[in-house]
Formats: C-alpha cells, sequence, structure tokens
C-alpha cells in the first residue's frame, strides 16, 4: 500500500531521518565530534526536529488524519517484498513518538549540563550514541510491520549496550554492557523465530496476521521471550540493575523510559496477534505480576538510589506485561506512557543529586531537600506519581491496571499487583526521607542546587508526570486500543490506601532521616537481594550445567566428529597408497593402457 | 591387387608399429613404430582413393605426410634431451613420474 509522499509521512520521515543524519555526521565528521560542545547542538537540533514532527504526526490524528503509511518492499522477488520499510503512522506510533521524543529531548538537555566535566571527546562520542539512539527507537516505533520493528529493536539494543559501557575504562561498566547485550541477544533469539514462523505461514510480518490459536500462541509465545528480555521480565530482569552503570541520564531514557517499554510497546503493536494467543497471555499475566512483586520487593532493601529505581523499573514493566496479559491492551499501554514520564522525572531527579553530591549511595545523601529544594521537589513529585497517589498520572494507568486483573485467576495477579502497589510506596518513601529530610551526611553537606539546564527538564516531566493522566479517555481514543473509563469502585480505594499505608510505614520506619535497612523483615529482604539469588542460579546453572555440556560435546568433537574426520583422511590415504602403483612413469605402460583402451572400444563397437 | 590386401598390408604394418611401441626401449625405435603406423594409415587412405577413383584421399595423405615430418622433428628433438639429461636415449631412464 503505497500513498503518495504527504504531509503526515513526511513529518514521519523526518522524525527518523534527522537523527538518524545527525549520528551520521556525527559519526564521519571526527574534529565534530571531539571538539564536544558541537556535537551536543547537532544531536539537540535533531531531537527537536523529532519532536516537532512527533507533535505535528499526533496532533493530526488527534484530528481528522487518517492513520497512514508510506512504506517500500524490502528485497523484492517474483513481485512480492520479503517485508515493508517505511513509516506508518497511526494513533499507536504517534503517540510513541511523542512520548520517546520528548522524554529524549529532555535527557539530552540534561546532559549538557549533566555530563559537561566529561572530556570533549566522551562529551561529543555521548551525543553521538544520543542520536544514534532516537534514531533506532523511532524506527522501532514507526515501523510498518514486524521485520522494521526487528531491526530498530536490535539497534536500541547496540545503543543500550554501547551507553551502558559508556565508561568503558571502568571494568564493571564494561561487564555490565556485556551482561545487558548477551541477555537481551538470547531473548531476541525468541523473536527471529517468531519471526521465522510467521513468515513461513503467512509470506509476510504483519502485525495483524491472522493466525490459527495454536500459531498464534507460539508466535505471541517466542515474541515473549523476547519482550521479557528486553523489557527486564522476570528471571531475564537481572541485566537492567547493572545497566545502572551507565550515565544516569542514559538510565533515565533508556533504562526506565522508553528502551525497556519497546517490549510492552511490542505487545501492543502485535495486539491481534496476542489476541488469539490466550495461553501466552496468561503467561504473561504471571510472569508480569511475579516481575512486579519480586522487584518491588528488592527494590526496598537497595543502598544505591539508582537501584531501587532500576528495580522500580522492573517492576512497572512488571505491571505493563500483566496488563497486556489479562487482555487489557490500554492499561498496559497506558502505564508505559505516564511511567515514561515520571520514571524518567525519577530519574533525572536522582542525577541531579548525584551531580551534585558525586555518590550514589542513600548513606552519603541525606537533608538534601534544603540544599537542593527544586530537585527533592521533583523527586517527591515523581515518587508520588510512581506510588499511584489519587490526582497523578500514575494513578489513573495503575487504576486501568489494576481494574483489568479483577477476579483473574483467583484474584492472584491482584493480590501481588496490590502488594506491589503497597511496596512501591515504602520504597519510595525510603528514598525520599532517607534522601532528602534529617540531617546531612557526608558528602551532602557542600551539596548545591543544579542549574537551570538541568531543573528545565525536570520540570517539564513533572508537569507531565501529574497532568498526562487526566488524557486517558483522549489516549485511548487515539490509539484505539479500548474503552476508557474511570473506576469509582474498591480497587483505586484500596489502591490509594495502599500506597498511603506504604509512605505511612516507611515514615514510621524511616522518618527523622534514619537509614533503618536491617530492620525485622527488611532484613531478610536485605539477605536475599546480598544473595543475588537469581544471579547466582545463573552462574551454577553456567558452571555446572553449561560447562560440563560444553565439556561433554568437546569431548564428542574431539573423538567422535574429529575421529570421524582423521578416518576419512586415513583411508583415503591406504586407498591412495595402493592406487598410485598404477602409475609407474614408464612411457611404454601408458602407451599399452592407450592400445588397451583402444581394443576395448573396438570390441563393444563390433559386438553392439 | 585388390583393396583387401592393400588394407591387410596397412593391418600388418600398424601391427608391426604398436608392437614396436610396446617393446621397444630405444626412444629413436619408438618413434620409428609411431611412423609405420602413421604409414599405415597413410596406406588405407590412399588404397581408398585408388579403388573409389576419388582424389580426395591422396591430397590427405599429403597432408599427412607433411604433419608427420614436423612431428619427427619433435620427437628427435625429443630424443636428443632425454639423452642430454639422462645420459642415456633409453625409456627406462625416464621413470621419475612413477608412483
Amino acid at each position: 500500500m503505497r500513498s503518495p509522499l504527504s504531509e503526515a509521512p513526511l513529518a514521519a520521515l523526518v522524525a527518523v531521518l534527522a537523527p538518524a543524519l545527525a549520528a551520521l555526521l556525527l559519526a564521519v565528521l571526527p574534529m565534530v565530534r571531539r571538539r564536544g560542545a558541537p556535537a551536543a547542538w547537532i544531536c539537540l537540533a535533531s531531537s527537536v526536529a523529532s519532536l516537532v514532527s512527533a507533535g505535528l504526526l499526533l496532533a493530526g490524528q488527534l484530528g481528522e488524519a487518517e492513520p497512514m503509511a508510506w512504506t517500500t518492499s524490502w528485497l523484492t522477488l517474483d513481485g512480492q517484498g520479503l517485508g515493508e520499510l517505511g513509516v506508518n503512522v497511526d494513533g499507536i506510533s504517534a503517540s510513541m513518538l511523542v512520548v520517546v521524543t520528548i522524554v529524549a529531548l529532555c535527557v539530552q538537555v540534561f546532559s549538557v549540563s549533566y555530563m559537561h566535566d566529561e572530556p570533549p571527546d566522551a562529551y561529543g562520542r555521548y551525543f553521538t550514541y544520543h542520536a544514534l539512539f532516537l534514531f533506532s527507537m523511532n524506527l522501532l516505533v514507526l515501523a510498518p510491520d514486524l521485520l522494521q520493528l526487528f531491526a530498530g529493536w536490535e539497534l536500541v539494543g547496540v545503543t543500550s549496550y554501547l551507553l551502558i559501557g559508556f565508561y568503558y575504562r571502568k571494568p564493571s561498566a564494561g561487564r555490565a554492557a556485556l551482561k545487558a547485550f548477551w541477555i537481551t541477544k538470547l531473548a531476541d533469539m525468541g523473536f527471529i523465530l517468531a519471526l521465522a514462523v510467521l513468515f513461513t505461514s503467512t509470506s509476510a510480518f504483519r502485525f495483524d496476521a491472522e493466525l490459527s490459536t495454536p500459531l498464534a500462541n507460539v508466535v505471541a509465545g517466542l515474541l515473549f521471550f523476547a519482550v521479557v528480555g528486553k523489557s527486564a521480565q522476570f528471571p531475564l530482569h537481572i541485566w537492567l540493575p547493572d545497566a545502572m552503570e551507565g550515565p544516569t541520564p542514559v538510565s533515565a531514557l533508556l533504562h526506565a523510559a522508553t528502551m525497556v517499554a519497546a517490549g510492552v510497546f511490542l505487545v501492543v503493536r502485535a495486539d491481534p496477534i496476542f489476541a488469539h494467543a490466550p495461553d501466552t497471555r496468561e503467561v504473561m499475566l504471571v510472569v508480569g505480576s511475579l516481575t512486579a512483586l519480586f522487584a518491588a520487593g528488592l527494590a526496598t532493601v537497595q543502598t544505591d538510589i539508582k537501584k531501587v529505581l532500576a528495580y522500580s523499573t522492573c517492576s512497572q514493566l512488571g505491571y505493563m506485561v500483566a496488563a497486556l496479559g489479562a487482555g487489557s491492551t490500554l492499561g498496559g499501554y497506558f502505564h508505559l506512557t505516564t511511567h515514561a514520564f515520571f520514571k524518567a522525572l525519577l530519574f533525572l531527579s536522582a542525577g541531579s543529586v548525584i551531580h551534585a553530591v558525586h555518590s550514589n549511595e542513600l548513606a552519603d545523601m541525606g537533608g538534601l531537600r534544603k540544599r537542593m529544594p527544586l530537585t527533592a521537589t521533583a523527586f517527591i513529585v515523581g515518587s508520588l506519581a510512581l506510588a499511584g497517589i489519587p490526582g497523578t498520572a500514575g494513578f489513573f494507568s495503575k487504576d486501568l491496571v489494576l481494574a483489568a486483573l479483577e477476579g483473574r485467576m483467583g484474584w492472584l495477579p491482584y493480590v501481588a499487583l496490590m502488594t506491589t502497589a503497597f511496596l512501591t510506596a515504602f520504597y519510595m518513601g525510603r528514598v525520599v526521607l532517607v534522601a532528602f529530610f534529617g540531617e546531612a551526611r557526608g558528602k551532602a553537606d557542600h551539596a548545591h542546587e543544579s542549574g537551570a539546564l538541568m531543573l528545565g527538564p525536570l520540570a517539564v516531566l513533572a508537569v507531565l508526570s501529574l497532568g498526562v493522566g487526566y488524557f486517558g479517555a483522549h489516549f485511548a481514543e487515539v490509539t484505539a486500543t479500548g474503552e476508557y473509563h474511570l473506576h469509582f469502585g474498591m480497587t483505586p480505594a484500596i489502591a490509594s490506601g495502599l500506597a498511603l499505608g506504604g509512605f505511612a510505614l516507611a515514615y514510621a520506619v524511616f522518618g527523622g532521616g534514619r537509614d533503618a535497612s536491617g530492620v525485622g523483615v527488611l532484613a531478610l529482604l536485605d539477605g536475599a537481594a546480598r544473595s543475588a539469588l537469581v544471579d547466582r542460579t545463573y552462574e551454577a546453572l553456567y558452571r555446572h550445567g553449561m560447562l560440563n555440556a560444553a565439556a561433554a560435546i568437546g569431548w564428542f568433537d574431539r573423538y567422535v566428529m574429529d575421529g570421524l574426520v582423521n578416518l576419512s583422511g586415513w583411508l583415503t590415504l591406504v586407498a591412495a597408497r595402493s592406487l598410485r602403483r598404477l602409475q609407474s612413469g614408464f612411457a611404454p605402460d601408458y602407451v599399452f593402457a592407450v592400445v588397451l583402451g583402444a581394443l576395448a572400444l573396438a570390441a563393444w563397437g563390433y559386438l553392439s | 591387387m585388390t583393396l583387401t590386401t592393400c588394407l591387410l598390408l596397412a593391418s600388418a604394418l600398424f601391427s608391426v608399429g604398436v608392437y614396436g611401441l610396446l617393446t621397444r626401449q630405444q626412444l629413436v625405435a619408438v618413434l620409428v613404430s609411431v611412423e609405420l603406423m602413421a604409414n599405415a594409415a597413410n596406406i588405407v587412405l590412399v588404397a581408398f582413393s585408388h579403388f573409389t577413383a576419388s582424389p580426395l584421399g591422396q591430397v590427405f595423405t599429403l597432408f599427412a605426410l607433411a604433419i608427420t615430418v614436423a612431428e619427427v622433428a619433435v620427437g628427435l628433438a625429443l630424443a636428443l634431451l632425454l639423452y642430454r639429461t639422462h645420459a642415456s636415449s633409453r625409456l627406462d631412464a625416464a621413470k621419475e613420474m612413477n608412483g
């Protein structure tokens, strides 16, 4: 379906190609990149172009504009393309595009100041990666079919690797980057297999492929495996906390707001496939609820402010996956949107604190409310939204998620996510109280408020974290993912009550800025967190399972496979040794063979 | 003299040539044997030409003779080289290619 290059696809093409151009320029012009500041300006300019285009697209979709696509076939053979390349503009892609570009621009503006102390070449490299990331993400969001989405998916994986390993001289950063890369690549095997199955059965990669239920279960299940990796769901969540080795703005953009949400976005995009896969959805419901609860538990005992937020991200992604598993596409997608804003806000505020305190450890903070009032306000707004206090964006989206879970699977997921809501409020309350209230400790003494370039993005995101929730009805209409209505029932009441209870408990335990980790149940959780249960399991699996299996396979290869190869070589030698006697090197012998051959031919001709 | 006698003569000559080719060790003798075989073919050509009253066979024989001269020249050159490198013109001296 090829439509003329009209206004909407043009804006979409600009949204994709502006960051691509910026990344390309910075990649091939090292003299610009190494000077630092010009690279930042080029990157910011491309992001502004993307944001404006995205805004135009969303405005069009909110108005009368029809969904449209501008695509071209890729690898055409016998008149049939292998897949579609291009841009696909509809309510879902336009809204996601706006979320991505807003958060990306905020993070980049924040980074201009946050990364200021880096040497110019590292500064330029940082913004090159950012431009590359925005291009990849937009490519993913605007993909007209699963094949291009996969290309964008892999590209964001690469940029994630590059940005986690940004401080590549630090061994832990290099290891974390590799870990993230390997684990997501493992999960991406599912994506590739899903593409293969989809193509063999439908000869296309369409999001709305008509599949029978068993086939849809296979494709959706394989896709979900990729989602588990990308969106850091249990048991492949282990890369996300380590990914915090990257610069804090990167954590805000990639590992909280946008890239990890790509998995959820994929499920929203391929909703028609998932709709025919009830079994996969049940698995999603279980995995999502489990992740939400498990990660929230671990978040309560982290001592590093970024790790708290990282586990919180896992937990909130679990909410989204659970909602999608329960069939509430709107709930999952709306929570993605609101979460993108308030989690980016939380990460950037945390970045502002880290920039001032020069430490990630909660123990080094305290009393920052007085020294950094604006940052503290932003962080508290983000925490309220994350906890789902009524009136904030998180309240509305969490309400949709929880309402979708009512009565599912004997209420177990519902109870799990309600408990998570309580824990969420508790761990956010803990961070707020320990970092911003009480007495200043250690390095926090010399902290001072960040500059306007850092506070500006915080203000924008804070406004969005408070306001976006009221646009649920518009959101539902433009994305056409479901009916939106507020639930004035028990669910929001219980959720709000639990959130307030969580804050109250946090105040009771940590009030006055005490860091009381290691008390009661917390001590148990602390032990669990320290033992890094899942990491250890993988290590044991690797050490005892993988290595032994590899040794067995190695033996088989060395003695059986290589034996066969050597046997064939030996047979050839033995055969050759006897056959070489034929070559006497004595000319009359060859003549004899010729004469014999001629005679044989003559005899054959005479007889037949 | 009939065609049959001519063909019998040619066959005999050819057989002598083959026998010489297979049994002689001297390269010069081998060359002579090859010449015998070639001339056996020439006799066949001339004989058919004569008995079918067509000049074509004789013309062809003239060509064959010219080519045989060239072949002998090459053969003798080989014999000379063999003698220089192996101090002998016997074929069993040149057996480096045996397996």
